[in-house]
């Protein structure tokens, strides 16, 4: 059967007999949405202030050991660049957030959806990466003075072993920040993984198209 | 002037009301979900209403807030679907003044929409709203050849579910 014939059952089709009537509409109109955009951007909110927090976390006294060695100087430097780029980031996040209206074509709005998805992405690989480089960074600098990490791991002097003490410090480290890794990857897959889904894949089906000529 | 917003809305919202149910219909398979995204269709245009400025028909506007809702905000419902509501729009599509044959012509066209992606749907249910060309390219943001790409495909992945 030729689809012109369907077409014509489809202009026939009789209206809804369930109207919503007006007084229902005002109040849908004035309801909370669920969208995914909403969602993306409470879950991107979320995250920049746990990423935030955390740099507050870390107790004054943990920077105390590093006075031995000499890199309180250094720490505060990157702390105030480390902020810098978080207010940038926000600064971002939000213009991204901002730009997104429905009312643009199908395309470019799944477009402005994901760029903001991209901007907590890339935060987020931001913090972790800050993690492991400063991590690695202070690994190599707190080697190089072996004498003051010894005392700073053990400081009530027990006699224990200090190729022992060091292994187990670099291995401690080592296994935290992928214990992070984990956590966060895992994170991803129950929240945007789940949200994107759809969108991703209708993204890819009018971006496919593209390529075709 | 709220106020005002508010009922002209309301009045452009209540002679335009039948496309979103339309759009309700091929994007979900049941009622709950249907007034999931009826309601998620209504927040949106009312959100973005004080920006429609009237250079285009309120409909044409409407068409496109209402499938880049089901496109790319609406989240599927994780209620459980129950089998029974699949068929059951049927009975709001029924009509003593309607032609069988014809009911059951658009019974089957449902059907076969729903098993077409997102994309698929878009481009036949604009197609099935007889809209132009020009139009379909600059609701889903791809080049106008393209669209025809794409919609004889769609047309194609229809008919085969039509007439296997």
């Amino acid at each position: 059967m030729d689809l012109e014939q369907y077409k014509k059952s489809w202009e026939n089709q009789p209206k809804e007999t369930n109207t919503v009537s007006n007084v229902d509409i005002y109040k849908m109109s004035h309801s909370k949405s669920s969208s995914i955009v909403k969602w993306i951007f409470i879950i991107g909110i979320l995250e920049l202030i746990f990423w935030t927090s955390l740099n507050f976390m870390v107790p004054q006294k943990y920077m105390e050991v590093y006075k031995d060695f000499k890199i309180m100087e250094l720490l505060k430097a990157t702390t105030v660049l480390h902020y810098v780029v978080i207010l940038v980031f926000l600064v971002l996040f939000y213009r991204n957030y901002n730009s997104i209206s429905i009312t643009d074509s199908t395309k470019r709005l799944m477009n402005r959806i994901l760029s903001v998805r991209r901007t907590v992405k890339y935060y987020v690989y931001y913090n972790l990466g800050t993690i492991i480089i400063s991590n690695i960074v202070l690994m190599i600098i707190l080697l190089g003075q072996p004498d003051h990490l010894i005392d700073a791991l053990n400081p009530k002097g027990l006699n224990v072993d200090t190729n022992t003490t060091i292994t187990i410090f670099i291995i401690a480290t080592a296994a935290m920040v992928l214990i992070m890794f984990l956590i966060i990857w895992f994170f991803y897959k129950l929240t945007y993984g789940r949200l994107l889904k759809k969108l991703n894949k209708n993204y890819k089906e009018l971006d496919n198209l593209e390529h075709l000529h | 002037m709220q106020k005002d917003l508010e009922s002209k809305f309301l009045l452009d919202f209540e002679q335009n009301q039948n496309i979103v149910h339309k759009i309700c219909r091929i994007y979900t398979t049941n009622q709950d979900a249907h007034n999931d995204l009826f309601q998620e269709v209504v927040i949106q245009l009312w959100k973005n209403y004080s920006k429609f400025r009237g250079d285009s028909k309120f409909s044409t506007w409407m068409y496109r807030v209402a499938l880049n809702t089901a496109i790319s905000l609406y989240r599927k419902s994780t209620r459980s679907i129950k089998t029974q509501d699949i068929d059951d729009f049927s009975y709001r599509i029924k009509s003593s003044e309607y032609d069988n044959t014809e009911e059951l012509q658009l019974k089957a066209l449902y059907k076969a929409i729903h098993q077409l992606n997102d994309i698929d749907k878009a481009l036949i249910f604009l197609y099935l709203e007889d809209k132009p060309y020009k139009e379909i390219s600059e609701t889903l943001g791809i080049t106008e050849v393209n669209a025809r790409v794409k919609m004889n495909r769609a047309k194609d992945k229809l008919k085969n579910i039509l007439n296997p």
